[in-house]
């Protein structure tokens, strides 16, 4: 019984994250960087391979989250104005024509936040959820 | 989509509180992850690419991938060949009621980033071609050296930025429509054998980046051009002006084996919102003569459906003073006016494929049998029209 209603809570639990996984999705720089606050313009041509350095001239490296992940449809949705088919074809054009590469891709929230907060050069967006003192956010779409 | 994620939210509102209960009831201490990065000491900013942190950058040195496009053409024209280009000897029309030959081809894409600075691309396509026959062809073969990120040279074949959607026009999934518009595109040459120089830059909030290029390939010779791109939030502006010696049909020149002087000044514009989007480009062609294209195309995008609806034409050409027109042959190629009006859909209908439908009504200058082909010596189809049908499957992989 006992396990019975934890299975059911947690089952809940992860339903409720996957839900505020798709709403809260927010782009965070290392709370070691200078950068306190990006547009979603600057986000966008960061993460379309458009420049390669945040505003202040500092080295960007974005950093994805898998194709099919809910929070990265949720943040090319909201910051680029394009889901996922659309994302897709705007890299098979730089791909194809030798132009670029898509980012560097992560496997999930904690690995982005992790790698975001080791280096002032990342940038990643993550749930809202998951933040905490090693990152800082610097765009809620 | 907006909606979308406001139905989440509230689904969201309804669980929190459930789970609560739930947790409560069966009387279990909830135990608050603490998430904490102890490790996430950070390094000083690098401002180059080559000494960045392996974390950030690690990709494989290779990345293999292609697309292709599996498409059906049919026109009710029977006394000739509709073609995306001239070159191709049969197409939907006189030759057979349906065609695979304008729409459909495959494509195996190599790159290899060998440093930060040194990288390469190999494209082999198969698709039809000028021999009758889908044997696969190097479409692209380059190397590439970054002084930095964004200055960087290539050597080898190259695609040709002319139009918008030039280097791209053999990846279907990267437009909405069956293939870019005919009328316009037919002009387009579509790789050079040589060396080009690019530089970005930021102009405010604008990306900048400008080409220059110098190159051959087989009917062209001292081929070199510039071409600018001005990226500004969702919109795009392209210029570029190129210049070549081409070998010159001698029914046009009235002179076998002429090479003439031919320049393209090409213009180009999109805004894509995302939800829609609108595009015009216009080329003018001097060679022996001058002839003038363009289209203007706009399409709304409705959840996985793109519906699109496209106006294309090429005026007639009139000889440049200094030629003139050696034979009634010469002045019937020079002349191709013709203009068409698209209608279609794309419908994205799984990850990395997509299924498009397009009607084209193609209407035939009046002086002029268009792009037609394998219209027989004694058939004028001039001031008529015909139709088109194309249904294509495109996948990037």
């Amino acid at each position: 019984m006992f396990r019975k209603c934890l299975m059911l809570s947690l089952l809940l639990a992860a339903t409720m994250l996957a839900a505020s996984a798709r709403a809260e999705v927010v782009v965070v720089v290392s709370s070691k960087s200078n950068i306190t606050r990006l547009t979603a313009e600057q986000t966008t041509k960061i993460f379309l391979g458009k420049v390669v350095t945040f505003p202040n001239g500092v080295t960007a490296f974005p950093l994805d989250q898998p194709e099919g992940s809910a929070v990265r449809d949720e943040f090319y949705s909201k910051v680029a104005r394009k889901n996922a088919s659309q994302l897709t074809a705007y890299w098979a054009k730089i791909i194809f024509t030798g132009d670029g590469r898509p980012p560097k891709t992560l496997t999930d929230n904690l690995s982005v936040r992790k790698a975001v907060a080791a280096s002032p050069n990342a940038i990643g967006y993550i749930d809202k959820s998951v933040v905490n003192r090693s990152v800082r956010v610097v765009l809620e779409p | 989509m907006s909606v979308f994620f406001d139905i989440k939210t509230e689904l969201m509102h309804k669980t929190i509180p459930l789970a609560v209960f739930l947790f409560a009831a069966c009387n279990f201490a909830a135990q608050a992850g603490t998430l904490n990065d102890s490790d996430a000491g950070a390094e000083k900013p690098v401002n180059n690419h080559a000494s960045a942190p392996a974390a950030l950058t690690e990709q494989p040195m290779f990345r293999f991938g292609g697309f292709g496009s599996l498409g059906a053409s049919r026109s009710n024209q029977d006394q000739g060949d509709y073609v995306l280009y001239e070159s191709l000897p049969k197409g939907a029309g006189r030759s057979g009621n349906w065609t695979a030959g304008n729409n459909t081809r495959v494509a195996a894409h190599v790159s290899a980033n060998f440093t930060p600075a040194v990288s390469a691309i190999l494209q082999v396509d198969s698709e039809y071609h000028s021999d009758d026959s889908y044997s696969p062809r190097v479409e692209l073969v380059n190397v590439k050296y970054a002084f930095d990120p964004d200055f960087y040279m290539r050597v080898g074949r190259l695609a040709l930025p002319t139009f918008l959607d030039s280097e791209n026009h053999d990846v279907g999934y990267s437009y909405a429509w069956v293939n870019p518009p005919v009328d316009l595109y037919q002009l387009s040459i579509h790789s050079t054998d040589g060396v080009d120089a690019t530089y970005r830059s930021e102009i405010g909030e604008a990306v900048n980046s400008i080409k220059a290029m110098y190159g051959s390939r087989s009917n062209a010779k001292e081929m070199w051009g510039f071409f600018d791109k001005l990226e500004y939030g969702q919109a795009t502006f392209q210029i570029g002006y190129q210049e070549r010696q081409s070998l010159t049909l001698n029914q046009l020149s009235g002179v076998s084996e002429a090479w003439i002087r031919n320049s393209d000044l090409s213009v180009g514009a999109s805004y894509d919102r995302g939800n829609w989007f609108a595009m015009y480009e216009w080329l003018q062609r001097r060679s022996i003569f001058k002839i003038n294209a363009m289209y203007v195309s706009g399409g709304y995008r409705i959840n996985e459906f793109t519906p699109y609806v496209t106006y294309s034409r090429i005026a007639p050409g009139t000889f440049l003073p200094g030629y003139s027109a050696p034979t009634a042959a010469a002045v019937q190629l020079a002349n191709r006016s013709q203009r068409t009006t698209s209608l279609g859909v794309r419908w994205d209908f799984m990850r990395n494929t997509d299924f498009k439908i397009q009607y084209d009504r193609v209407r035939l200058g009046d002086n002029s049998n268009g792009y037609l082909v394998n219209v027989p010596p004694d058939v004028s189809l001039h001031g008529s029209s015909f139709h088109v049908i194309t249904a294509v499957v495109d996948f990037v992989f």
